[in-house]
């Protein structure tokens, strides 16, 4: 029973003081970013990356998974309550949830997503520990050149799952791969792009990019935004849910789950996707699809539970392969790098403790998030009146400060700076931020992977194609790729899109 | 309309822009061969394909049109980076609180309202919290007040 060995090692790692207190820490700091509008989990780990700096491993990325999976909670409480999604995972929640909490069904609409989210979390949790380990022998097989088809299959992939033009998308990739390619060439050690400064001989960090690029051009967008917030928050009298609810909403709970848990996995894949799906799905399968939008219980269990289970899901691929599948896990993926950690599959057999223990202290944190969530859901609800111009200096403030203890120089605050400036053209340009961040997160080990590969093959590109699992990937790219020019595809995802913007 | 400023020409023109940066910085890398490259020939590659990239950008765009820029707001991002800025040049200068205030009065001039009450509230707050979690807490090696002139 190997499984339970790593189990017992992973729940004596995640039962600790110190793990338990941070756990707790990003699950309430991911309450909170999912409660607020107009700051995301995305933001929220970027700026938490420098501190994580000063605490061991295995503690930040349990506080950092914490904020993630947090934040999906979060998110939907103020979907429910006052018709404003904190997150973009929860914007389906607002359709049947809010109307329910007019029905005067706040609290059971609240308890069936809290409770119907740890249920999700509890099973993702259980397909990690599956496939953790049959995915990472898999993956040690691979050669250099299959590892880089596999992380062109993984930024392609991506790239779909983005919205807006894909030619733009796939543009950004490369110039985040060739933002990664600043700093020392490891090689030769020749200086690439560096400008004679010594900063940047190491590469440009990671964190004031992340900072930069989705913390500061967020605040930027919502100042402009005059971001507002409504009144008129209804009272949550009963938690209970009726029987009737509670019949209706498991089996949703269920197929929301599966499905999320399935998107999850996927490359550019993640809660988002998974609580529209689902809510889409059951639509479809409904006997009585009108009630929908009318505070049906299966438009809430539903998506609430798919958007914690993908979340819970999108790990997988990061933690077994060292492949991050959305912005969020590129920002894992940093926080290993930061902490001396090479993201890939030598994490679960170098790193046993770090590895399970993080796993284990999710399903810890999902059982948390019910306590956070139900009963101390005044409290949350009290936090949304706290008005954006106190909010934006202060995240500005700690941005600066935490981008500054990275290494104690004034350089990266001004990197901050710099990148805020970019990530706001990006945001005026209409290109996004996450595929840029895939690339300057995989850029120098993809350039690594090619070279080796090429090395190896005496300068043959063929043996990209010769090896059978290179080969397949390739293929699998090629066809994403063909699949996008089919001009009815083009138009499924453009609506997709519409959809979930409106 | 101008046709040229619409979001997907520039970011065309942005891609091409980062490209030729990128190609005029690397041309002194050497490009090795394909069996050895040489800290050149990735950059090289890259720089090239994003050129490629933006050129079709730009083109589909012209063809078949993209939704116009929206006219930015100058005041936000302005302000912003000239807080960050003032805040870089101050911290190590004259410690985290003289840094802190001129952020956050900068910051809080590019939001909507400015209430000064308000502004001096949250000051003194976020000075109280910075100092107990960073100074205290994590015990960072930083100033909070530090007189230099």
């Amino acid at each position: 029973m190997e499984l339970l060995d790593n189990l017992t090692l992973g729940f004596s790692v995640a039962f600790t003081f110190q793990n338990l207190t941070y756990c707790l820490l990003g699950c309430v700091l991911g309450t909170l970013i999912g409660v607020l509008p107009g700051i995301g989990p995305v933001a929220t780990i970027a700026m938490l990356l420098p501190i994580t700096f000063h605490l061991p491993p295995t503690a930040s990325l349990i506080m950092l998974a914490g904020i993630y999976y947090g934040a999906a909670y979060g998110g939907s409480t103020t979907s429910i309550l006052v018709n404003l999604p904190g997150e973009s995972s929860s914007v389906v929640t607002c359709l049947d949830g809010y109307q329910m909490a007019r029905n005067g069904r706040a609290g059971a609409a609240l308890s069936i997503s809290a409770v119907g989210s740890f249920f999700a979390g509890t099973v993702g949790t259980i397909i990690i520990v599956m496939f953790a380990e049959p995915l990472t022998r898999m993956a040690q097989k691979f050669g250099p050149a299959d590892y880089c088809s596999l992380m062109a299959l993984g930024l392609v992939a991506a790239v779909i799952l983005a919205s807006g033009s894909v030619v733009k998308a796939i543009a950004m990739i490369f110039l985040g791969l060739l933002f990664g390619l600043v700093g020392t060439d490891v090689n030769t050690g020749a200086q690439r792009f560096t400008f004679d400064l010594p900063e940047l001989s190491d590469g440009i960090d990671f964190a004031p990019i992340a900072m930069g690029l989705f913390g500061i051009a967020e605040i930027v967008v919502n100042l402009e935004k005059h971001l507002t917030r409504t009144g008129g928050t209804i009272k949550v009298t009963s938690l209970w849910p009726t029987m009737d609810e509670v019949r209706r909403a498991i089996p949703a709970a269920l197929r929301g789950t599966f499905l999320g848990a399935a998107l999850g996995v996927l490359p550019g894949g993640g809660p988002t996707l998974g609580a529209f799906s689902a809510y889409t799905l059951e639509k479809k399968i409904s006997r009585d699809p009108s009630k929908f939008g009318k505070g049906a219980v299966e438009g809430v269990a539903a998506p609430e539970a798919a958007n914690n289970a993908a979340a819970q899901t999108s790990f997988i691929p990061m933690l077994t392969l060292g492949i991050p599948s959305n912005a969020v896990m590129a920002l894992m993926v940093g926080a290993m790098i930061i902490q001396g950690i090479q993201p890939g599959p030598e994490v679960m057999t170098k790193k046993p403790d770090l590895f399970w223990g993080m796993i284990a202290s999710m399903w810890i944190g999902n059982a948390m998030l019910v306590i956070i969530n139900l009963p101390m859901i005044g409290i949350w609800v009290k936090l949304l009146t706290v008005p954006y111009r106190f909010l934006a200096p202060a995240i500005l403030l700690f941005c600066c400060i935490g981008a500054y203890s990275l290494q104690n120089s004034t350089f990266h605050v001004m990197q901050v700076a710099a990148f805020g400036v970019l990530g706001y053209i990006f945001v005026r340009l209409g290109c996004e931020g996450a595929p840029f961040l895939l690339g300057l997160v995989l850029g120098p080990q993809m350039e690594e992977y090619f070279r080796r590969a090429m090395l190896l093959s005496r300068g043959d590109p063929m043996v990209f194609l010769e090896r059978p699992i290179s080969l397949g990937l390739l293929i699998t790219t090629t066809l994403l790729l063909i699949l996008m020019a089919i001009p009815s595809f083009k138009k499924a995802r453009k609506e997709a899109f519409v959809e979930e913007e409106g | 309309m101008n046709r040229f400023l619409s979001k997907d020409f520039l970011s065309g023109l942005m891609f091409i822009g980062f490209g030729l940066i990128a190609l005029y910085f690397g041309q002194k890398l050497a490009l090795g061969t394909t069996v050895r490259m040489g800290p050149g020939y990735v950059p090289r590659m890259l720089s090239l394909t994003l050129c490629g990239l933006g050129l079709v950008v730009c083109i589909v765009a012209l063809v078949s049109g993209s939704d116009p820029v929206e006219r930015p707001k100058w005041k936000p991002i302005t302000l912003v980076t000239i807080g960050i800025v003032c805040f870089g040049l101050l911290f190590e200068r004259a410690g985290l609180i003289p840094a802190l205030i001129v952020l956050v009065t900068i910051a809080s001039l590019a939001g909507e309202e400015f209430k000064l009450v308000e502004v001096i509230g949250n000051i003194i707050a976020l000075s109280v919290l910075c100092t107990l979690v960073f100074k205290v807490g994590l015990s960072m090696n930083i100033y909070v007040v530090r007189g230099v002139w």
